[in-house]
């Protein structure tokens, strides 16, 4: 097993931990909703890796990175790089948790609490500008900024569109999703046929065989 | 001489290293006080511009190691400065104890300082003690820290065990120390460094090079990983192990009373 060196891991938490923290302590909306999971730990190994390491949250306002733990933690998640990286694009978190080849150990309810009190966190990025560049400067920038997140959502939203309609319609390089989900079913229906066929076939030659022997 | 060697000598002669002098065990706890004495306000500044503040991941791990909880006590001994301290305090809660404990009184009083403005207080007990002769009854400690300590003091052995005596059963040790790098390449360049770079570091900000090659001497003097190991285990502890971190610049060695 790869030795890491702790010290490596440590910088690379600490450095985490701190941006954590500094956007916790700027989404005060989400405090409560935080403070409600204090004392919940979770484990995150990534296989490729070979690096474990864990979640505490601590309070409302902070949360700490570790990377050794002795406590057992509510829920463990073990998975590779990919795994990690693709439920973290994901539209539909859930899926993908149920359809990767991420494992979970414990209580999901924490881990889903988490992802959702993060889904919902409101970070005031005003707040830091202001403090640092005045009320008139800093609003201007932050609304500038928010313009900007706006348009490169909406962006990012119609090239996905764009990109859909193009692999479906135009080039007719995928199938749509109905006929994909139909497939699927057919396959599963099939699967299920075979299945039962195979237990019949081993039941009459199990019958077959128990009548050579009474003969 | 290989490190046990000298191990042995310092158990079997009537003399100690103080770097790479050999002097009186009497002599050597006023002379380890001079150099404190003399770095104590810059000591942390020192600690950051000579390991590019890599010490602060060196205590992190180190206070990961320690599984410090609510209501627990825990005695960091040579803590100076007093930076585990204040993690600790926070970490135990106001139902569980600190006591930052060293020889020398001008790093207590930065370290008492520097806790009163961090705000860490209430559950902080400052103590001036010899880590050879802890001042405190058999038993009372969930954890004891002794980070960049052990090899300023005189009789490494005695220490040990006056630590063991204060530990809860169950309790744990934990000994962060400068150690020998595990690359005998690297050991050349942290050689380099240690004796040509670091002493001219001291004295430019400390204007004190004496006392900065006392360190870098001193370091070479400690004990290995495998021997400070051996020492633990000698001592009466049990499931002793270590981990070495920057190559092995530093180690934290990990053991626990039975």
């Amino acid at each position: 097993m790869t030795q890491h060196d702790p010290a490596l891991l440590s910088a690379a938490l600490a450095g985490a931990e701190r941006a954590l923290n500094q956007a916790i302590a700027m989404a005060p909306t989400s405090h409560s909703e935080l403070n409600a999971l204090a004392g919940t730990l979770l484990g995150i190994e990534i296989t490729t890796l070979e690096l474990t390491w864990y979640i505490e949250m601590v309070t409302g306002t902070e949360v700490r990175l570790i990377s050794h733990c002795e406590n057992a933690p509510d829920a463990f998640v073990r998975g590779t790089l990919e795994d990690f990286a693709a439920l973290a694009t994901s539209d539909d978190p859930a899926a993908t948790l149920i359809n990767s080849g991420i494992e979970l150990e414990g209580s999901s309810a924490s881990l889903i609490a988490l992802q959702q009190v993060i889904s919902r966190m409101d970070i005031d990025w005003e707040a830091p500008l202001v403090e640092v560049l005045g009320d008139v400067v800093g609003h201007q920038i932050a609304e500038g900024l928010r313009r900007f997140f706006r348009w490169s959502e909406g962006a990012q939203a119609s090239l996905k569109r764009q990109a859909s309609e193009y692999l479906l319609e135009e080039g007719r390089l995928t199938p749509p999703k109905p006929e994909l989900e139909h497939f699927y079913d057919a396959v599963q229906s099939v699967a299920m046929r075979v299945e039962r066929a195979q237990n019949q076939v081993e039941k009459l030659l199990a019958k077959a065989a128990s009548r050579r022997t009474s003969q | 001489m290989s490190d046990d060697a000298a191990h042995n000598a310092d158990r079997n002669d009537n003399t100690t290293d103080f770097g790479f002098t050999r002097v009186d065990p009497a002599a050597k706890a006023g002379m380890v006080r001079g150099v404190f004495d003399s770095v104590a306000s810059r000591y942390d500044l020192m600690n950051d511009l000579m390991s590019g503040g890599v010490h602060r991941l060196w205590k992190r791990f180190t206070i990961e190691l320690s599984a410090a909880r609510p209501g627990q006590t825990i005695l960091d001994i040579a803590g100076g400065t007093g930076d585990l301290a204040a993690r600790f305090s926070r970490l135990v809660g106001p139902d569980g104890q600190v006591i930052l404990a060293d020889i020398n009184a001008a790093m207590l009083e930065v370290g008492r300082d520097r806790l009163i403005d961090k705000g860490a207080a209430g559950n902080i007990e400052v103590v001036q003690a010899d880590a050879q002769a802890l001042p405190f009854e058999d038993n009372s400690v969930d954890c004891i820290t002794i980070a960049f300590g052990l090899r300023n003091v005189t009789d490494k052995d005695m220490a040990l065990r006056s630590m063991l005596r204060v530990l809860r059963p169950g309790g744990r040790l934990l000994v962060l120390e400068f150690s020998t790098p595990t690359s005998p390449l690297f050991g050349k360049v942290y050689d380099q460094y240690s004796f040509q770079i670091l002493p001219a570091i001291g004295r430019l900000i400390a204007q004190d090079t004496d006392s900065y090659r006392y360190l870098a001497e001193s370091i070479r003097k400690h004990p290995d990983q495998d021997t400070l190991l051996e020492m633990m285990e000698d001592a009466g502890f049990v499931e002793c192990r270590y981990h070495n971190m920057t190559g092995g610049i530093v180690a934290v060695h990990q053991g626990f009373k039975a």
